[in-house]
């Protein structure tokens, strides 16, 4: 493919903007139907309609539920359809006004909450409303988060349905922990780019036809893969507004670079992709309040949306970006990509000057993040082998929380660890000579891209483990081969200050489960370590050790997400597994082996689905 | 006393940003101040806007344009 950016521009005409009326209305009594409201969200509506088409944008026009009521609302859609060619499609989100009120009687408004009886009813209402205004069906939908029931039920119902927002990268507990634990966004651990959700798991890519949804799937805007990790989600994403709520920007000349880093940044994604890369930019009309938000006055929020129009319309005119509507997107996207196929990122630290790198690796089978700050270390793990069935909303086990599980998340579990007693998730290496011990998670360095057939490779710059009379020139490679489930870990010993010596790598995995910062019950998961014999340990907070000469595979059964992880060696080496306690609820599952110079040891993390 | 409302641009607590919260401040209009209903932050509107600025200084790249983006 030639070189591809690819813009997903969304306005929503919503009539009671979220922040809107809890903003502008503060001091006052609630009042939905407000005429103020109405009139001051069809007029953000239009401004930005305007910012888009004056720099020769493309939209796809998400009418919401309340907008099918307004006929001023509809007017505008049809009006831009014609002359602009928008795609008028239909969004799940906006669901709040008086109609939806009286039917449903409730203040519940995201969709992936309610009961599946409620999802059905509630869907059949507004795709029904839709088809009765505009005489068809829409081929785009979406919310900020679409579960596997829902996806499944829309797409059986109204085949139409070609694309979909589908989740917001990363929106879980901090965006809770930022809203003063108020805003139930509970879904980390999902794509960041496009992708074709399972059948069984939204997050979870499908692997084959048996398992595709029949949409395609695009994330809510475009986020900082490092800063978004760390911090508050909304405050670094493609999403000029988001950009001052972090308050990234020159409070005198009301300029910031930051968020066009952000999309160059994206643009520059390409490379790791096949030439494509992917931006979507979706601002609903509350954060364009004429009231002001997050500090920041109307005039700014406004500079703020039609600089973003603006960059992206120039890299149009410069032939650096196609915009598309969402059906548009789908069809390239089914067009031009498989179901293995991975999407990769090899992502910089573009806000706090500390040159931090990440690589983040996506396909059907599992969500990967590297990070070369800590020696190439995996700090974030998600299965999707197991295609976890996890359904979501009012009367199921989930109500609000619609996160993939991790394995290992370094935010929540702490990581490398650095506390009093215990023990953080992380998949790194150990190095030991002669009492002293160094971790690869402290050595800090940068990694390169490279594929070799259906294998993604990360080489990082080799670094030096300096014990007492031996230093050690290590260098690391991570191998992700399409469609495997595995990853690969190669350690390569490049030279020894004293060429007779040996020292012992360990290369471990602390690992658990879990959505939030809290732990789970580890009750149950089984640990083993096979080679010659059989060793096991049924986790019980135990604190108790296995270990296995010449092992060839050590593996954790986590019956809770149905999931089996594992790992094996490529030569002969030292299992074992590790249980944790009640103040380190982890487990453990590692290798040792002796090494000199030259030599190299590689070893294989793989995932499966548990039955 | 009357009671406290939102202020003329929802300035949130600066201290409470520092933790990732988001705190909308109320403005106490007889002692002229603004405060945080969840931590102990008062302020005039200057201290909060110096504050905020305080903030900024997280963001060491904030007024870098890269053309880069690997270390290749």
């Amino acid at each position: 493919m030639e070189q591809t950016f690819i813009l997903n521009l969304i306005h929503r005409p919503e009539m009671v903007p979220e922040y809107a009326a809890t903003v502008t209305g503060q001091g006052r009594e609630e009042d939905i139907a407000n005429k103020k409201l109405l009139t001051e969200s069809l007029d953000i509506f239009k401004t930005q309609q305007r910012l888009a088409h004056e720099n020769g944008l493309k939209v796809t026009i998400q009418m919401t539920y309340a907008a099918l009521f307004n006929e001023e609302a509809v007017a505008l859609a049809r009006h831009d359809h014609a002359v602009y060619g928008d795609e008028i499609a239909l969004s799940l989100l906006g669901l709040p006004c008086e109609q939806f009120r009286r039917k449903y009687k409730t203040k519940d408004f995201c969709i992936w909450m309610f009961s599946l009886e409620d999802k059905k009813r509630i869907v059949d209402d507004v795709f029904g409303k839709f088809h009765e205004i505009f005489g068809f069906w829409p081929v785009s939908t979406g919310s900020y988060y679409m579960d596997a029931d829902l996806t499944n039920y829309i797409k059986a119902a109204y085949p139409s349905v070609q694309c979909a927002v589908a989740t917001c990268w990363e929106e879980g507990p901090k965006a809770y922990h930022t809203c003063n634990n108020s805003w139930y966004t509970l879904f980390d651990g999902g794509p960041w780019a496009p992708w074709i959700p399972s059948r069984q798991n939204t997050h979870a890519p499908a692997a084959n036809a048996g398992e595709d949804s029949g949409i395609v799937a695009i994330p809510h805007l475009s986020r900082d893969l490092l800063a978004c990790y760390d911090g508050n989600g909304s405050n670094f994403g493609t999403h000029p507004q988001n950009v001052l709520r972090g308050m990234i920007y020159d409070a005198e000349t009301w300029e910031y670079p930051y968020l066009y880093n952000l999309i160059d940044q994206y643009r520059d994604l390409a490379k790791y992709n096949d030439g494509y890369a992917y931006n979507m930019m979706f601002v609903g009309p509350g954060w364009m309040n004429k009231m002001g938000r997050w500090e920041a006055p109307y005039e700014l929020l406004l500079k703020s949306y039609s600089d973003g129009c603006r960059y992206y319309g120039d890299l149009k005119k410069q032939g650096k970006l196609v915009d598309m509507t969402m059906s548009e997107f789908a069809a390239f996207y089914r067009a031009n990509k498989t179901y293995t196929q991975p999407e990769c990122a090899l992502w910089r630290d573009i806000l706090y000057g500390s040159d931090k790198q990440v690589f983040w690796y996506c396909d059907p089978y599992l969500r990967a993040c590297v990070n070369m700050d800590q020696g190439g270390a995996i700090v974030d793990l998600r299965p999707y082998a197991a295609k976890l069935s996890w359904p979501v909303g009012i009367g199921t086990k989930h109500v609000q929380d619609a996160s993939y599980p991790f394995l290992i998340q370094e935010k929540y579990r702490a990581g490398y660890f650095t506390h009093y007693a215990g023990e953080g998730t992380v998949r790194s290496a150990k190095l030991r000579y002669h009492g002293e011990e160094a971790d690869l998670c402290l050595c800090r360095t940068k990694a390169h891209f490279s594929r070799e057939g259906r294998r993604r490779i990360l080489t990082l710059d080799p670094v030096e483990i300096v014990f007492s009379g031996l230093t050690v020139k290590l260098q690391t490679r991570v191998l992700f081969e399409e469609g495997s489930g595995a990853i690969e870990l190669e350690r390569r010993i490049l030279s020894m200050s004293d060429p007779a010596a040996q020292v012992e790598l360990d290369e471990y995995m602390v690992a658990c489960y879990g959505t939030t910062e809290y732990p789970e019950d580890m009750t149950g998961i089984l640990l083993a370590c096979e080679g010659g014999r059989r060793e096991e340990i049924t986790y019980e907070y135990r604190c108790r050790e296995k270990s296995v000469p010449d092992a060839w595979q050590v593996s954790a059964v986590i019956p809770a997400i149905e999931t089996k992880v594992s790992m094996t060696p490529s030569g002969d080496a030292e299992g074992y597994v590790r249980e944790g306690y009640a103040f380190s609820p982890m487990f453990t599952l590692g290798f040792k082996k002796m090494m000199k110079e030259k030599e190299a040891f590689s070893t294989w993390l793989k995932l499966e689905k548990a039955d | 006393m009357a009671q406290a409302g939102k202020g003329r641009l929802n300035y949130r607590c600066p201290s409470c940003f520092m933790r990732d919260l988001d705190i909308d401040m109320f403005f106490d209009r007889d002692r002229q101040e603004y405060y945080c209903i969840r931590c102990q932050f008062v302020g005039t509107e200057q201290e909060v806007l110096s504050w905020n600025q305080r903030i900024r200084t997280r963001y060491k790249a904030m007024h870098r344009r890269f053309t880069s983006f690997d270390f290749d």
